[in-house]
């Protein structure tokens, strides 16, 4: 009948054609695959969950950024870092990871040059709320080890833990944005000396804590996986037992590796 | 032939619950609503933190049920083993009693659409849907629930009714069927479909639970009323009269009021439950008195 001479699609085609419909606007082809008699306009329907969807997720991880360039022009940057990033899987705690460096280099936000940093600091709030739970290492399992083993050995960091460097006040800015507090926002100094970040979960919320330079780079070297002797060669006076003791101590590491074969961690975290 | 399938720790009950969100947590945690059950999206309890914690919590004296959103059944590229494995992971920590899934596609070439879109009605989605739902059986080693869609377009090259295309996943796979009854309603009156008809067009042994919740209207240019399955609002008279409909050929199943966007107060909802409690009690005393009779 109605249906004779059009090629069925296969279920990947109409998939495709249905993506393209909702993420580009092009439903030329999606429109052959509806039954006679529905209205194309009924597409619109999906597009707009699927934009809104994705646009909260973005709004929930980047609050400060929201605030800082206001809802229109957030959802017009939303929309348009969706359609270059659909999310990978619908796991959309994790979605947004590529915002920032978006930000960055969007045209429209160019004035604002700290906004990228700003997003930066977000999504690692964002990955330490939501990163899974871990046991930490405790330092009696290190103390457990030869001397020769703890100086070859390299931490796991705990989920959680995030490093960032800024040249702007990105901490400051974050915070009396969020809390809307306008004198402090009025008091920034957007002209500081370079700011290393330290982003935890802890107990009960996420702290932002500001690190002296040379520590932070210890513990950046730690993170990426250096040994202790080599983050050691990493940052210059560095009181590295007791800055050592205080991660530990933390929680921020949980499993210490000495080989491919071996590695000393709690139970389950491994 | 469906995998040997494990069984539930906590199976949920033939009796009314509550669609768990975020914003609910302190509520319930600090008032211990008499809910019967509970049901979260598996997708929102993927990572740590303070959301598991508090499910953590409330799991320990009620029943959960995860629904996830985000699997894609009906993807014609196969499933996403890291999304499987995440399921599976959160099913282990929560130990549910019982774990469902859409008759949905979400994600085309490693694209996640954040959507339930809709699947041609085809033999051929017909067979990637039963693969599907059989590789995931097998992997958490428990009977799924599919819940029927809600949509708004349909396919010209589609060839079986969707309460035929239901029943037969059901059928081949072994898995239980979520009977959405607003999305029944909705999907019916967007379609010109008979929704009794479709209630009468599923297998009554494989219903293991029905879904209530509202829906919005939205006049379109060409004049036409689409119903849009929103979770925004109480459930209507007319999809109360479909869900006593589906008790009276279901008998007793456990219930879940949804609600996603406008959330209201947790009383609100504990409205809706009393109100579906009720139309159950009424099917388990009819179900007394013809066991008597």
């Amino acid at each position: 009948m109605l249906n004779a001479g059009l090629r069925m699609p296969t279920l990947l085609d109409l998939q495709r054609v249905m993506r393209a419909s909702i993420v580009q606007h092009d439903a030329s082809a999606m429109v052959e695959a509806l039954a006679v008699g529905v209205e194309p306009g009924r597409l619109d329907i999906y597009r707009n969950t699927i934009f809104s969807g994705l646009t909260r997720a973005l709004r929930l991880a980047f609050p400060a950024v929201e605030r800082l360039v206001g809802d229109d022009f957030f959802a017009g940057a939303a929309a348009a870092f969706i359609r270059e990033h659909l999310p990978g899987a619908a796991y959309l705690d994790h979605y947004g990871g590529e915002f920032p460096d978006f930000l960055s280099g969007f045209p429209p936000a160019a004035s604002l040059p700290y906004l990228g940093d700003v997003a930066k600091l977000e999504w690692a709030v964002n990955r330490a709320l939501h990163a899974p739970d871990k046991i930490p290492l405790d330092l009696s399992q290190l103390m457990g080890l030869s001397l020769e083993d703890q100086q070859r050995g390299s931490f796991r960091v705990h989920p959680s833990v995030g490093l960032l460097r800024s040249d702007f006040p990105v901490d400051e800015i974050w915070r009396a944005v969020l809390d809307a507090d306008d004198q402090a926002l009025a008091k920034l100094d957007l002209a500081t000396e370079p700011n290393f970040l330290l982003v935890e979960r802890g107990v009960s919320d996420v702290a932002v804590t500001r690190l002296q330079g040379p520590a932070w780079q210890f513990l950046d070297a730690l993170c990426r996986g250096e040994s202790l002797p080599s983050a050691i060669d990493c940052a210059t006076d560095v009181d590295a037992p007791s800055l050592l003791a205080e991660h530990l101590a933390s929680g921020r590491f949980i499993a210490f590796l000495l080989d491919a074969n071996g590695a000393v961690a709690p139970p389950e975290a491994a | 032939m469906p995998p040997v399938i494990g069984s539930y720790a906590s199976p949920i009950p033939a009796k009314t619950g509550i669609g768990l969100r975020f914003q609910h947590h302190h509520a319930v945690i600090d008032a211990r609503p008499d809910v019967a059950w509970m049901e979260v999206h598996t997708e929102n309890y993927m990572g740590g933190g303070t959301p598991l914690r508090h499910l953590d919590a409330i799991r320990r004296d009620t029943p959960i049920s995860l629904h996830g959103v985000g699997l894609s059944l009906g993807s014609a590229e196969g499933l996403d083993p890291a999304h499987l494995q995440r399921i599976k992971q959160v099913a282990e920590r929560i130990e549910p009693g019982l774990m469902s899934e859409h008759i949905a596609w979400s994600v085309v070439d490693r694209n996640y659409l954040a959507d339930l879109l809709p699947l041609p009605m085809t033999e051929e989605a017909l067979e990637v849907v039963c693969r599907h739902v059989d590789q995931m059986q097998s992997y958490v080693n428990c009977r799924i629930l599919v819940e029927n869609p809600s949509t708004y377009v349909i396919f010209r090259h589609s060839t079986i009714p969707e309460w035929e295309f239901m029943a037969a996943v059901a059928a081949r796979t072994g898995c239980g069927i979520l009977c959405d009854v607003n999305n029944i309603y909705v999907s019916a009156q967007n379609h010109g479909w008979d929704a009794s008809a479709y209630l009468a067009g599923l297998p009554p042994t494989a219903i293991g639970e029905i879904h209530l919740a509202g829906h919005a209207v939205r006049q379109l240019p060409d004049g036409k009323i689409l119903r849009i399955d929103d979770h925004g609002s109480a459930v209507i008279p007319e999809v109360w009269a479909l869900y006593q409909e589906a008790l009276a050929r279901f008998g007793p199943v456990p219930t879940l009021i949804e609600w996603d966007n406008n959330i209201p107060p947790l009383e609100m909802l504990l409205t809706e439950v009393r109100r579906a409690a009720a139309f159950i009690s009424d099917v388990e005393r009819g179900v007394a008195y013809a066991d008597a009779a």
